[in-house]
């Protein structure tokens, strides 16, 4: 029985997996061709559940938690609040820019070559896949580890926010400051 | 001592062209100009006269002096090195001898010209050059002196340069010389290229073997290459246009130069290089041909020529082609007696043009002379002496030189003809007729002078007045310089047929009265009134412009040859090949560099889509690269 | 085909059409979140060979990333809402003032 629901979960395993795909897929696909930009933020967001439940599936639950609480708790949040705020009125017909033909040729060549690269050089091994070191990604090895090892980074990532804090706010103060000596048009 | 003959004369142009000209400050006066002017050509003058007592002393041997070697190039060695042996003893005698009184000349006649230093420096100059070219023993120092003397005629006939017409004369003097030289230097290049060597007595030498020792080269080829630089300098049709604008120049500088000695280069080339001739029979008849030819035309325009120094150029211009008939018909020692005795008369008769027209104060065309026999004496007798020698009349010198030239015309195996002698025989009587209408015309009957001119009419001071004399006593008794008999070892005289020995005697005397018929038809035609040459003119009035005019022969090459030429320089070379193809060139480039520099600028449009997409396809060509190597 | 080639696959897909997206599109803030899409993929294949390798390295790298674009995306919209406020319009075409 176990030996069953091992197999069902397996299979089911894999299954999940190639919807959860092929749905990340089509929510980029559909960013593509949206006409008004906050459908296309709501596609970006469906794309990135779907990627977190991938990280679930592959067993880093935390990563998976994290992108769903910050890429879009956080960065898509921010976007839409954007998209609100500058009520963007898309006019019909200026969807594309004139590189659509190119730009379609290029992405058939990137794609074909770059899952050749993948085919070359992964072929399909002969036994089962493993599952991984799933050991490794549990949220306190992860915790102990990045706060004991890659003290460092941490340390980093802290600066880097401060930065970008710092940055955001130089560039209110320069909007406003060119703001007050332009005449209102 | 060779090189010392040549030295001097150079030295003195050094001299008198830097301090006595505004180059130096006018340093020095005239007679310091005179002296070093008129003196250095003497001194060579009697270092040529030692020079023949030497060569006398060991038997004609030739003498030869090496100034200094030039270029070893390869094997051939250049040198500088001078020859004197019979031939250049006789041409070297007559350009010092002649070429120092016509010096004295000057002295007089230049006496109130502005640049008298300049003037003795240019014939110092000349003189130099000219005795390079009759003392080099190869064709190379030889060729220096051919073109030295072409660089000095052109300054000496564009001598008063303010005027631009005098200007232009020289510059056409030089550039018709030029064109022959072309023909020069391919004659020397196959001369060296068959006998690896240019020295003149070896080239005779080589030529004298015949058969398979010969030289590899076909004779006549070189004669005629060689001839036609001697039409250059020596103004044989088609050549010859230039001589009579050379005129322009002061009348010293036409009598020495252009009668006395750089015309007759041409005939001492062809005469040095007779060992070359001798095997050549079809260039040698080309030259007896066109000698001839151009005798007879140049005769026919000096007939109706009015100014004084035109006459006596078509004149110079008939003599020089008598003496080419004579090097045509292999008499080329009797060519060069007439070389000698033509220096002695013409130029007398240039000096004597000279003395007139420093009487009459610059008057040059004979329709306004007349009357002046009594008025210049010694001018007139010295002239008319200077005539009969060139018309031909025993015992003056120009008979006995004439009278051989016919001769051998007539009767030389190597080319000899009657119709040769034929058309000799109308330019000998046209000569005689015409220098005795220019004798009427200038010194008898009726003035026609303008009232001021006569007024003033002098003789010229002794300086002038004493050359004269000198040049007429030797046209008169020059003739019995038996010069052909001196040159004979060295120059043989052609076999003469045996059929015709008989007619010597006949043809002597046919020559003196022809002589004596153009003397009459002269005076008949100008002693009496004028109306009746009037009368002949308006007869043969058509025959009478295409004469004047000098056959349109100048403004046939104006037509043909000039105007194409500069329509090629206009056309071909100046907006085909420089503007269009070079400048359209580099501006081409150019513009392709600003074109590409747009079209490469067009990349940075400022859109990022095109960056991106840009990026997009360099990681597609990453990928690819990483295939073949990784 | 197994589990690493699909995911690498997705990846792969996520990436070129994000590129592809912000070649095509005109909307300046579509194509910010087209980038965001890139980033994506990335972190995919990241995970992906993290998870094979089993060390914590990976994890840290891939927290890392998460960092890093939520520092980006803080600086590109106020540039970008800086940039409509001049010219008045999300097209693309109009911020062509670096072109030459």
């Amino acid at each position: 029985m176990t030996a069953f629901i091992d197999g069902l979960l397996g299979s089911l395993d894999t299954l999940l997996l190639i919807v959860f795909s092929l749905c990340a897929l089509a929510g980029a696909t559909l960013m593509i061709f949206l006409r008004q930009p906050m459908r296309v933020a709501i596609a970006l967001i469906s794309t990135m559940v779907f990627l977190g439940g991938i990280y679930g599936l592959l067993g880093v639950h935390f990563i998976a938690a994290f992108q769903v609480l910050i890429y879009v708790g956080a960065v898509m949040v921010f976007m839409v609040y954007v998209i609100m705020l500058l009520e963007v009125r898309e006019l019909g017909g200026t969807r594309y820019s004139r590189l659509l033909v190119p730009g379609l040729i290029g992405f058939v060549m990137l794609l074909g070559v770059v899952l050749i690269s993948i085919w070359r050089a992964l072929p399909a091994p002969a036994g089962a896949s493993g599952a991984g070191g799933n050991t490794a990604f549990g949220i306190s090895e992860f915790s102990i580890a990045f706060l004991n090892e890659y003290w460092l980074q941490f340390e980093l990532t802290s600066v880097l926010l401060l930065a970008a804090v710092v940055a955001a706010m130089a560039v209110i103060k320069v909007s406003r400051r060119t703001d007050k000596t332009r005449p209102h048009g | 001592m060779l090189t010392l003959i040549v030295l001097l004369p150079l030295l003195g142009f050094l001299l008198n062209g830097v301090l006595a000209t505004r180059l130096g400050g006018n340093l020095v006066g005239k007679r310091f100009v005179t002296v070093v002017g008129c003196g250095l050509p003497l001194a060579a003058f009697a270092l040529t006269v030692q020079a023949l007592f030497e060569l006398q002393g060991q038997g004609y041997a030739p003498l030869v002096e090496t100034a200094y070697r030039w270029a070893l190039i390869g094997g051939s060695e250049f040198e500088i090195a001078f020859y004197f042996d019979r031939l250049s003893a006789v041409m070297t005698l007559v350009v010092t001898g002649v070429g120092s009184v016509i010096h004295i000349y000057s002295v007089g006649y230049m006496a109130h010209d502005k640049s008298y230093g300049r003037f003795f420096a240019y014939l110092n100059l000349f003189l130099f050059f000219m005795l390079l070219l009759v003392l080099g023993r190869s064709l190379l120092v030889l060729f220096v002196g051919w073109e030295g003397v072409g660089l000095a005629s052109y300054l000496l006939i564009g001598f008063w340069f303010d005027d631009l017409a005098n200007a232009r004369a020289g510059k056409k003097a030089f550039i018709t010389n030029r064109i022959g030289d072309a023909g020069f230097l391919l004659g020397m290049f196959l001369l060296f290229y068959a006998v690896g060597t240019l020295d003149m007595d070896r080239i005779n030498a080589a030529f004298a073997f015949t058969g398979a020792s010969a030289p590899a080269v076909s004779a006549s080829l070189v004669g005629i290459l060689l001839f036609i630089g001697a039409t250059g300098k020596s103004a044989q049709i088609p050549l010859h246009v230039w001589l009579p604008d050379a005129m322009a120049g002061p009348t010293p500088v036409s009598a020495l130069i252009h009668a006395a000695t750089m015309v007759t280069a041409g005939v001492y080339l062809v005469a040095r290089m007779s060992g070359v001739y001798l095997q050549a029979p079809e260039a040698s008849a080309v030259i007896a041909v066109v000698g001839v030819a151009t005798a007879f035309f140049a005769a026919t325009i000096a007939i109706v020529q009015t100014d004084i120094k035109k006459v006596l150029a078509y004149s110079t211009v008939s003599q020089l082609g008598f003496m080419f008939l004579a090097l045509g018909v292999g008499a080329y020692g009797v060519a060069i007696f007439h070389v000698v005795t033509h220096a002695f008369f013409k130029a007398c008769l240039f000096l004597g043009a000279g003395s007139v027209i420093h009487a009459l104060g610059g008057e040059q065309d004979v329709r306004k002379m007349g009357g002046l026999a009594r008025r210049i004496p010694i001018t007139f007798v010295t002239f008319a002496v200077a005539t009969a020698a060139i018309a031909g009349i025993p015992p003056l010198a120009g008979f006995f030189s004439k009278d051989e030239i016919l001769w051998y015309a007539l009767a030389s195996t190597s080319g000899g003809s009657p119709l040769l002698l034929l058309v000799a025989a109308a330019t000998a009587l046209m000569t005689a007729f015409y220098m005795f209408r220019l004798l009427w015309l200038t010194f008898m009957g009726p003035s026609r002078m303008d009232h001021e001119v006569e007024h003033h009419v002098h003789e010229s001071p002794w300086s002038m007045t004493g050359v004269l004399l000198l040049l007429a006593m030797l046209s008169a008794v020059g003739g019995f310089i038996a010069v052909p008999h001196f040159l004979e070892p060295q120059l043989p005289l052609p076999q003469i047929s045996e059929a015709l020995h008989h007619l010597h005697k006949p043809l002597l005397v046919l020559s003196i009265l022809l002589a004596l018929a153009g003397l009459a038809g002269a005076a008949v035609l100008y002693g009496g009134a004028p109306d009746r040459v009037e009368a002949l003119r308006e007869r043969f009035a058509t025959a009478h412009r295409w004469l004047s005019n000098k056959y349109y022969i100048d403004e046939l090459y104006e037509r043909f040859i000039g105007q194409p030429l500069v329509w090629v320089s206009d056309r071909v070379f100046l907006r085909l090949s420089d503007r269009l193809v070079l400048d359209g060139t580099l501006d081409g480039l150019g513009a392709l560099g600003r074109s590409s520099g747009d079209a490469l600028g067009r990349v940075q449009a400022g859109k990022l889509n095109l960056y991106l997409w840009f990026v997009m396809i360099g990681i597609v060509g990453a990928l690819l690269w990483s295939w073949r190597h990784v | 085909m197994d589990k690493t080639q699909l995911l690498l696959a997705v990846a792969a897909g996520l990436f070129a059409l994000g590129l592809l997206g912000v070649i095509v599109r005109r909307n300046v803030l579509v194509m910010l979140m087209c980038m965001e899409l890139m980033l994506n993929g990335v972190n995919l294949s990241l995970v992906t060979f993290a998870q094979q390798t089993g060390t914590t390295a990976g994890a840290v790298l891939v927290f890392l990333t998460f960092v890093v674009a939520t520092a980006e995306i803080a600086l590109a919209i106020p540039i970008v809402l800086l940039l409509v406020r001049d010219k008045r319009t999300l097209d693309l075409d109009a911020y062509s003032d670096l072109k030459g």
